[in-house]
């Protein structure tokens, strides 16, 4: 009778692969113990498209539209990564200004991802009217890329040896004035996720990942830092202007969900005050690119701090116009394999909040 | 260079002096990145470099396989291994076939070193279809079971991998190939048909309804 008992109290349960949290699909098989999860198994590949050898069959420049594709959210990341490898191989010359626009389109993208998923973290926990109105306060940074780039999500920004966009004074007074609505909004949000009692309650001690399990699953970006762990590629190995911008890295020492979503929410703080300096000392000559390049045989690898963490480039070529091969890895790689540790003795209800607490990126990760 | 670089730099290159392995190049970009790169001659060194690069607490960024030409036999494939030290990005690159038979070399897992290494050489055990010895959890990443290995290494046209997007073609193919014949629940799907306008307008009404 006793095994009986035993039996019923501990089962397996599937969880996905339709949505977990986000609308990617994962799949997790979580075995249980009453209502604490004890294992986790993750099925991973659903929307594996075989990008990596695609890249292959496709010139540089027609790669850098096919970077721009592999995710809606790291969409200036990859393209600005994939070009900087090319440009280490080859040594490419860009442009300050061209640095300065790089940097300018990649701390938009920050804003508006980081928002993005603490709206979400909102949603999960059932507080609706918190998740309409950081939704809606990310707008702001929306419509700003919709007016300079033209879209809201795929910038199109860069291109190998610089970019495809320029701001005038104009462009540049609309965005001083959208981040300066942006501030005021994100201190008071700041301040909710902070104090209020409902996100403390569901989010505080959940999720927890101690420093040096961060360090021994290689784990980057708000993850990692929201454990305390102080990496950031923009100050690591800066690249482009970061070595000349005034910004800080952004820690928390909770490593639980909230940790994580203050650091997003704090980061928010320092992408305003990187996009106030870009536009203030945006120079006014220089070439937006370089003319046709011609990349040699050879290897190279680059680096950058996407919304999610660290982006790694690989690049090998043999002197064609299409690389031999591309590899890319992105943060969630690692911070979703870390999820099992996130995850142990969690309750059921809260592992679509942890998922979602590492702002994973399926398409991303799978390629 | 800042002078942390410089440190950094330094200890990297003691570090590999002390040891028979071959030489670090470097290389640098214009933002001041430094770069080391280190070729192997064969997979069993890797023990080795991964012990050295624990202890100089690297972080394992990601790791690459890759064929080392575009010919379509695809025998010669190196793995390139990928770092973080501080600021510097550090490369160790070994070959996994014998350099005469070009018959494939035994390739030890570094998950024991670097815990993320997990799902990086599940990954490339079934996009090249590279063999490890001692991975702890050898099961797919990515792949469904029913697809081979070694799938980035084939030549898949242009055109056969568009079809697949449009019709069930592709897939018939496949098992066709895999098994000898097209399994009844794979021939089910309707192809569409077209009825003429005039077929159409001449049903009568009754009929219709129905």
């Amino acid at each position: 009778m006793e095994t009986l008992q035993e039996n019923t109290k501990s089962f397996s349960l599937p969880l996905g692969p339709i949505h977990v949290a986000l609308e990617e699909p994962m799949y997790f098989k979580l075995e249980l113990e009453g209502e604490r999860v004890k294992h986790v198994d993750i099925t991973s590949g659903h929307v594996h498209r075989g990008m990596e050898l695609l890249a292959t069959k496709r010139n540089f420049f027609q790669n850098v539209v096919l970077t721009e594709r592999v995710c809606s959210l790291c969409s200036n990341s990859h393209p600005l990564t994939y070009c900087l490898a090319l440009e280490n191989l080859a040594g490419i010359k860009v442009s300050l200004r061209a640095q300065y626009l790089r940097v300018l389109a990649e701390e938009i993208k920050r804003t508006a991802s980081h928002l993005f998923n603490v709206a979400i973290m909102a949603h999960i926990i059932g507080y609706k009217s918190l998740f309409m109105h950081v939704m809606e306060v990310r707008e702001i940074m929306q419509d700003v890329k919709e007016t300079i780039y033209g879209n809201r999500m795929d910038l199109a920004a860069n291109c190998i040896g610089g970019v495809k966009y320029s701001v005038n004074l104009e462009l540049i007074d609309f965005i001083d004035h959208s981040i300066n609505r942006l501030e005021k909004h994100v201190d008071e949000i700041i301040k909710i996720y902070r104090s209020d009692k409902m996100i403390l309650t569901r989010t505080q001690n959940v999720g927890v990942i101690s420093a040096d399990d961060v360090k021994k699953y290689g784990l980057v970006g708000p993850v990692a830092r929201g454990s305390g762990v102080e990496t950031d590629t923009r100050k690591d190995a800066p690249y482009l202007i970061y070595d000349k911008l005034d910004f800080d890295i952004i820690t928390e020492q909770g490593g639980d969900v909230h940790s994580r979503a203050m650091v997003r929410l704090r980061e928010v703080m320092e992408s305003i005050k990187l996009i106030r300096q870009i536009i203030k000392n945006l120079p006014e000559e220089g070439e937006l690119s370089t003319t046709l390049p011609h990349i040699p045989a050879g290897e190279a690898m680059a680096r950058s701090e996407a919304p999610r963490g660290e982006l790694f480039y690989y690049v090998r070529t043999d002197g064609t116009d299409m690389p031999l091969r591309l590899k890319w890895r992105v943060p969630s790689y690692m911070n979703w394999d870390a999820l099992e540790v996130m995850m142990k003795n969690c309750a059921v209800a809260d592992v679509s909040l942890i998922v979602n607490s590492i702002d994973p990126c399926v398409s991303c990760t799978e390629r | 260079m800042k002078q942390s670089q410089n440190d950094t730099i330094n200890r990297i290159n003691t570090a590999f002096e002390k040891t028979t392995l071959p030489t670090l190049t470097w290389t640098t970009n214009d933002y001041d990145n430094h770069y080391a790169w280190q070729q192997l001659e064969k997979p069993s060194d890797l023990h080795e470099v991964a012990k050295l690069l624990k202890d100089l607490d690297a972080r394992l960024c990601t790791i690459t396989a890759y064929t080392e030409d575009r010919s379509l036999e695809a025998k010669r494939q190196s793995i390139a291994y990928h770092f973080s030290i501080d600021s510097i990005l550090l490369t160790v690159t070994t070959p996994i076939y014998d350099a005469e038979t070009l018959e494939p070399l035994e390739i030890p897992s570094i998950t024991s070193y670097f815990r993320n290494a997990d799902w990086n050489e599940r990954e490339f055990m079934e996009m090249y279809n590279i063999k490890i010895k001692d991975h702890p959890n050898p099961k797919r990443l990515f792949l469904d079971e029913s697809i081979d290995a070694g799938i980035m290494t084939k030549l898949i046209p242009f055109s056969s991998m568009v079809h697949g997007t449009g019709s069930t073609n592709l897939w018939e193919q496949v098992m066709l190939e895999k098994m000898g014949y097209v399994p009844e629940r794979y021939k089910q799907i309707e192809e569409p048909k077209f009825t003429k306008v005039e077929e159409t307008a001449a049903q009568p009404k009754s009929q219709a309804k129905e």
